[in-house]
């Protein structure tokens, strides 16, 4: 009786032993966590969509194995736990990527404000050039009423910049530029119905 | 002898028996559906299945997942004991459920981009209706900075739908529609007397009342119509000649006092012919009449106008070019004008109107925005 008893102690503490020296990684899953949120929070999910995803896939399949893991007898986090350290050193690399992203996307932003308002300038000289002539006076007003339109949208450029939203802005910008040289053309189109009736 | 030979037929079985261990032990290739299934959730994604479909692909992320699982548990088996029969089946079924789900991101994304299109049409059609109503007005207004803004934002949707960026389409929609709205109304502001009923059956009795009075005393009569910029002369109560005019900046309101660039609305008679103006021959009207005296002492009274303002004068109806901007005058082309003037004496009765015709153009236009905001 004396020896089942001593036997029985010694199985439980066999099973606790390889029970409990296999806990969830915990740390490993919070420090993986942490490193996607930075990625987030570094505005992946608009400068590293796809690497984002990649790293959501790859925490959510590391944390299968920590369930699959979680529900056996005898528990080996040992396969989760390089998951899950592969999942965070992917998202400090591309953590690293991100500013050169984000700095191209500004950069691609302030050129096209640049050529949007360099545009409209041009617009704006020839609308000032333009003869004021009672032939002209009609299409120059309504010329210039269209670049005070322009002009509240490129203020609305410089509102998306400094918002950080670079892509809003470039495309923004993009077409204020393509209605300032339609305006330029009809300038110079009715400064040539002049010069014809000279 | 007899050991030897029995020495290799033991030494034959083990080879073919290390053989057969080895076959056994090689672990068989991953079904080629794992990686298929695979880059096919990775192309779902970048469709945009998430956003389109979000329940379908939740299941379909849901049957991937269980299918790997399956896959994960059977490569755990020793290479002779795994069977990938199973495996393949469950990766075929999730990748039909993937195309399926394709063609459902497909048709929805068709569905998107058609309603966004539809409704940027519809506004564009809005645009072009007050754009070109706009410039025709040649008045100096806001509507038109409402206008290029709205274009630019055409512009960027266009671009938008290219990149199958519906939700900011779908923004940049309503704040076209706003300012579209905000547009409309300060074009209605300014011509709503052209749409009033009552204010065009009385331009019309005054027109029909003029023109009967050209037929009961056989005089030359001269019919201005704001609206239609249109001269029209009456001899007998008779149209003789029409000529085309221009207006200016705020032709179509009516005239109340000095520097409103309005063109006076009433009766006027011919006082001055002028044969050499700034803008070549002129017939100068007697504006202002004792109405237009009258509406603009009590506009006075009433704080409309300060005590400084003055009510003008010199309101001619001139060469010069009907293209051109006048200050409250009517021009003509310097050819039609030669002609005017030859035919027209002095004390002749000019009667100026806004519209006679009830179903005018304003109306059309805003009858046309809004079937086209109905539509």
């Amino acid at each position: 009786m004396k020896n089942l008893m001593k036997l029985s102690v010694l199985g439980l503490l066999v099973v606790f032993l390889f029970t409990s020296c296999a806990k969830q990684p915990t740390q490993q899953i919070d420090e993986a966590k942490a490193a996607i949120s930075a990625v987030e929070a570094a505005g992946g999910n608009i400068y590293a969509k796809e690497e984002l995803k990649k790293l959501n896939d790859d925490f959510n399949a590391a944390m299968d194995e920590v369930n699959a893991q979680s529900k056996k007898l005898f528990k080996k986090y040992g396969q989760a736990k390089e998951m899950l350290a592969k999942v965070k050193a992917d998202a400090e690399a591309v953590k690293e990527l991100i500013p050169a992203r984000k700095e191209e996307a500004k950069n691609n932003a302030l050129s096209a404000q640049e050529e949007a308002k360099a545009a409209f300038e041009e617009a704006k000289a020839l609308l000032e050039k333009a003869p004021k002539g009672k032939g002209t006076k009609a299409d120059i007003e309504a010329m210039k009423a269209d670049l005070a339109g322009l002009e509240a949208q490129l203020a609305e450029v410089q509102a998306a910049i400094d918002q950080e939203d670079y892509f809003g802005a470039k495309e923004k910008a993009v077409s204020i530029k393509e209605k300032a040289n339609a305006i330029a053309e009809q300038v110079k189109a009715a400064i040539e119905k002049v010069k014809g009736r000279k | 002898m007899k050991l030897k030979a029995v020495g290799s037929a033991l030494a034959l079985l083990s080879l073919y028996s290390l053989i057969f261990i080895g076959q056994s032990c090689q672990t068989p290739p991953a079904p080629p559906e794992v990686q298929e299934a695979l880059s096919q959730e990775q192309d779902l994604w970048r469709a945009g299945a998430s956003f389109f479909a979000p329940k379908e692909y939740e299941a379909y992320r849901q049957h991937l997942a269980e299918a790997r699982k399956f896959f994960q548990q059977e490569e755990l088996k020793i290479g002779y004991f795994r069977n990938y029969v199973k495996v393949r089946q469950k990766f075929r079924q999730v990748i039909d459920e993937g195309n399926s789900l394709k063609n459902l991101v497909e048709t929805r994304k068709t569905q998107a981009a058609g309603e966004i299109r539809s409704l940027k049409n519809r506004l564009y059609e809005r645009y072009q209706i007050f754009n070109s109503f706009s410039l025709e007005l040649t008045m100096r207004n806001f509507s038109r900075q409402h206008l290029a803004q709205a274009d630019v934002m055409f512009k960027e949707i266009d671009r938008l739908l290219a990149q199958e960026k519906y939700d900011l389409a779908r923004e940049k929609l309503k704040a076209v529609e706003n300012l579209l709205n905000q547009a409309e109304n300060i074009l209605r502001r300014q011509v709503e007397r052209y749409m009033d009923p009552d204010q065009v059956a009385a331009w019309k009795r005054l027109a029909e009342k003029a023109v009967k009075k050209s037929e009961e005393t056989g005089s030359l009569l001269i019919l201005v119509s704001k609206l239609e910029r249109r001269l029209t002369i009456y001899k007998n109560g008779k149209p003789v000649k029409t000529y085309e005019i221009g207006l200016g900046f705020n032709g179509l309101a009516d005239k109340l006092h000095a520097g409103d660039d309005a063109t006076p609305e009433g009766e006027y008679k011919v006082i001055k012919k002028v044969a050499t103006s700034k803008y070549g021959k002129a017939l100068l009207i007697n504006y202002p009449n004792e109405e237009d005296l009258k509406k603009f002492n009590e506009a006075r009274k009433k704080g409309i106008i300060t005590e400084r303002t003055k009510i003008g004068g010199l309101i001619e109806i001139h060469g010069g070019g009907k293209d051109g901007l006048t200050q409250g005058c009517v021009a003509l082309d310097n050819s039609d004008m030669e002609e005017l003037f030859r035919k027209i004496p002095v004390g002749t009765p000019v009667v100026i109107v806004g519209t006679t015709n009830l179903n005018n153009k304003i109306v059309s236009v805003f009858q046309d925005d809004k079937k086209a905001e109905k539509k």
